[in-house]
């Protein structure tokens, strides 16, 4: 309908809002819930206005941001990896073992890969060749990894011996800014650009709008799924050994809290659990969101079960507001 | 010659016992196993506490079955156990009528959490993946209000009357069983039973055929915590306290033992037998590896591996599929 109006009537006529495609809309939505939760932090604790807690928050918000990369895009074909904690986990604890064993930094890189590679493709064959539903399959994918991350380091005291580039990584601040927020922005500027500009993400939108048309109009579906997947896995297994260089060692469970986190911000950002409407772009905003949050709740004096239930209750409001289902 | 309807309506038939009975099949042959290793296991004491380990697993798959039934899903599973566990064991005291009154109390909270969830997810038009899993921070906070560590206690009467064994039989088993045939049969015999197969198979056309789809829903939700409720009791009286992490493995085991016993995550199909029959195949594998002396590194690496051998099996049907559009249009 609103096809039929003239482009230059439409833009001075129409408010905002309406002049925007649903998916500009969901966008600017989720910018407004950050603006809403930030405002709301800043009301609660002065601190949030100062540089030093934000950059904290940003590279706290670079963990959650990667791994929503491969998320946004595994939800916008339809799926879920939850396969995520323990391939952080394990890609840390390997890592920086072996790192450590060969003195060589590069050891560490080449441990992410093969990781993310192997564990994206067990997930993608799970899920695209033997059918098995994503939330199922890479949840038996992470238990599998979990046993394989026990069995490894015996329950070995934690590693300490974590490379220095992954300390500069995680920690450095070049020119003021933290390294950390810069290699964000890096990712998710070649995210945003291969979501809108490359074939393969013409080929995501087309799966998760309808995988049967997709297949017909030549979409390789096996390639793009694992694609999808071996990307997902990969910001799982980079952000693992981010996190070993953020805490100067890495342990059993370290990624337990990188699950849900990422999804909530995929969800926030508007990218629609069934598939084929949503984007990056607002991922970015669910991930802030979503951190800003956590800290505003930790700077509140109040016990972990009554944060528990207020960030549940603030998560489920937003869900209220802006995320409805249609119908 | 038969005609093809019915042949496909014999292969549906088929393929909806499938789980099931891999799954009696699996169970036999661990029973057997563990038997040959450990003797014991077949006393009277050896049942009830394979059963015991068991029951609460399978309590709380039932419920998500449930929810699963109408194409939905329940995260909080885990959560509400925990929370109603913590609140039974912190308030139970030990007269027979404080006892049966936090029993009803326990039973009346899990259909209020229950509803909760059915609100959000139905009338909320909320996903039921985040709002879920939203509503499992609210319980599992809420739990870690009423009792931040873990403590309080249930008395040794309540605690013997559900794990306790009469001869052969299992107290927890006569829970199940009671479980099943107070809540489950009466649901599935009636209209809600045939609503909530029909809403998860094809919701739209449920909707259009002017089905309640919102109450089903809701109902749905409920039931599941009501098992959720009936579950926590049960790890109350096993444990004889309260721990405000008991519940977080049951979320997604939950899960992985409704699909090992054939309910599909898509909603429509699946039979009450399946996840309990998954329930204790899974709980007895993790309970048998312990017993062998295999280390406890290896169970999660095990667990692993059955679950994406079987779940892998199940995919290999779509190898007999005359095409890609074929399946996706399955």
């Amino acid at each position: 309908m609103s096809r039929a109006i003239d482009p230059a009537v439409r833009a001075t006529r129409m408010p905002l809002a309406a002049r925007l495609s649903p998916d500009q809309r969901r966008v600017l939505l989720s910018y407004l819930i950050l603006l809403a939760v930030y405002a709301g932090c800043v009301a609660v604790n002065r601190e949030f206005l100062s540089w030093g807690t934000m950059r904290l928050q940003l590279v706290q918000a670079t963990f959650i941001g990667i791994i929503a990369i491969g998320q946004t895009c595994a939800v916008l074909i339809g799926q879920i990896d939850l396969s995520v904690p323990w391939t952080i986990t394990l890609s840390a604890i390997l890592g920086t073992n072996l790192a450590a064993l060969y003195g060589q930094q590069w050891v560490a890189f080449a441990v992410v890969g093969a990781i993310g590679l192997a564990v994206g493709l067990v997930n993608a064959f799970g899920v695209f060749a033997l059918r098995v539903h994503s939330l199922i399959w890479t949840l038996a994918v992470n238990l599998l990894l979990q046993g394989i991350t026990l069995l490894y380091s015996n329950a070995a005291a934690p590693t300490t011996h974590v490379p220095p580039i992954a300390r500069f990584l995680a920690l450095g601040n070049p020119a003021g800014l933290p390294m950390a927020f810069l290699v964000w922005v890096f990712c998710s500027a070649l995210a945003i650009l291969a979501l809108s500009l490359l074939p393969f993400g013409r080929q995501v939108y087309a799966i998760g709008n309808r995988p049967a048309a997709a297949l017909l109009s030549g979409v390789r579906l096996g390639r793009i799924h694992a694609i999808v997947f071996v990307v997902s896995a990969l910001g799982a297994a980079f952000v693992g050994l981010l996190l070993s260089g953020y805490s100067s060692q890495a342990y059993l469970g370290m990624g337990n809290e990188y699950l849900l986190p990422p999804i909530a911000a995929v969800v926030i950002g508007g990218t629609r659990l069934s598939g084929g409407e949503g984007g990056y772009v607002g991922s970015i905003a669910g991930a802030l969101v979503v951190v800003l949050l956590q800290a505003m709740l930790v700077t509140l004096a109040v016990s972990e079960g009554a944060r528990e239930v207020i960030f549940g209750t603030i998560l489920l409001a937003l869900c209220f507001l802006f995320l409805r289902r249609a119908r | 010659m038969k005609p093809p309807e019915a042949k496909e309506r014999r292969r549906g038939g088929v393929e909806k016992h499938a789980g099931p009975l891999s799954c009696a099949v699996g169970l036999v042959v661990l029973i057997g196993l563990y038997a040959i290793r450990q003797p014991l296991i077949l006393s009277p004491f050896g049942l009830a506490s394979l059963a015991n380990v068991s029951v609460a697993l399978a309590l709380a798959a039932v419920g998500q079955t449930l929810v699963l039934l109408t194409a939905g899903l329940d995260l909080s599973i885990g959560a509400e156990i925990t929370l109603i566990n913590c609140f039974a064991a912190t308030t139970m005291g030990s007269s027979a009528l404080s006892v049966a009154s936090v029993v009803v109390a326990s039973l009346v909270i899990g259909l209020a959490l229950g509803a909760f969830n059915g609100l959000v997810v139905a009338y909320g038009r909320i996903e039921p993946l985040i709002g879920t899993f939203c509503t499992s921070f609210i319980f599992a906070g809420s739990a870690l209000i009423i009792l931040p560590r873990p403590g309080g206690s249930v008395p040794d009467g309540f605690a013997a009357a559900l794990t306790g064994n009469w001869g052969p039989l299992p107290f927890s088993l006569v829970l199940l069983a009671a479980a099943v045939l107070l809540v489950w049969v009466p649901v599935f015999g009636s209209r809600l039973g045939r609503y909530i197969t029909a809403i998860g198979d094809d919701p739209e056309s449920a909707r259009i055929s002017g089905l309640p789809v919102r109450r089903v829903a809701l109902a749905s939700y409920m039931l599941a915590g009501l098992f959720s409720a009936i579950a926590a009791l049960f790890l109350a009286a096993e444990t004889t306290s309260g721990d405000p992490s008991i519940g977080g493995i049951y979320t997604l085991n939950s899960l992985a033992a409704a699909v090992l016993g054939g309910v599909s995550l898509m909603g429509g199909r699946g039979t009450v037998m399946g996840p309990i029959l998954g329930s204790f195949v899974l709980s007895i594998i993790l309970n048998a590896l312990g017993v062998f002396n295999v280390s406890a590194f290896w169970q999660d690496f095990i667990e692993g591996l059955i679950l994406m051998l079987v779940l892998g099996l199940g995919g290999f049907r779509v190898l007999r599929a005359a095409s890609w559009l074929a399946v996706l249009r399955q």
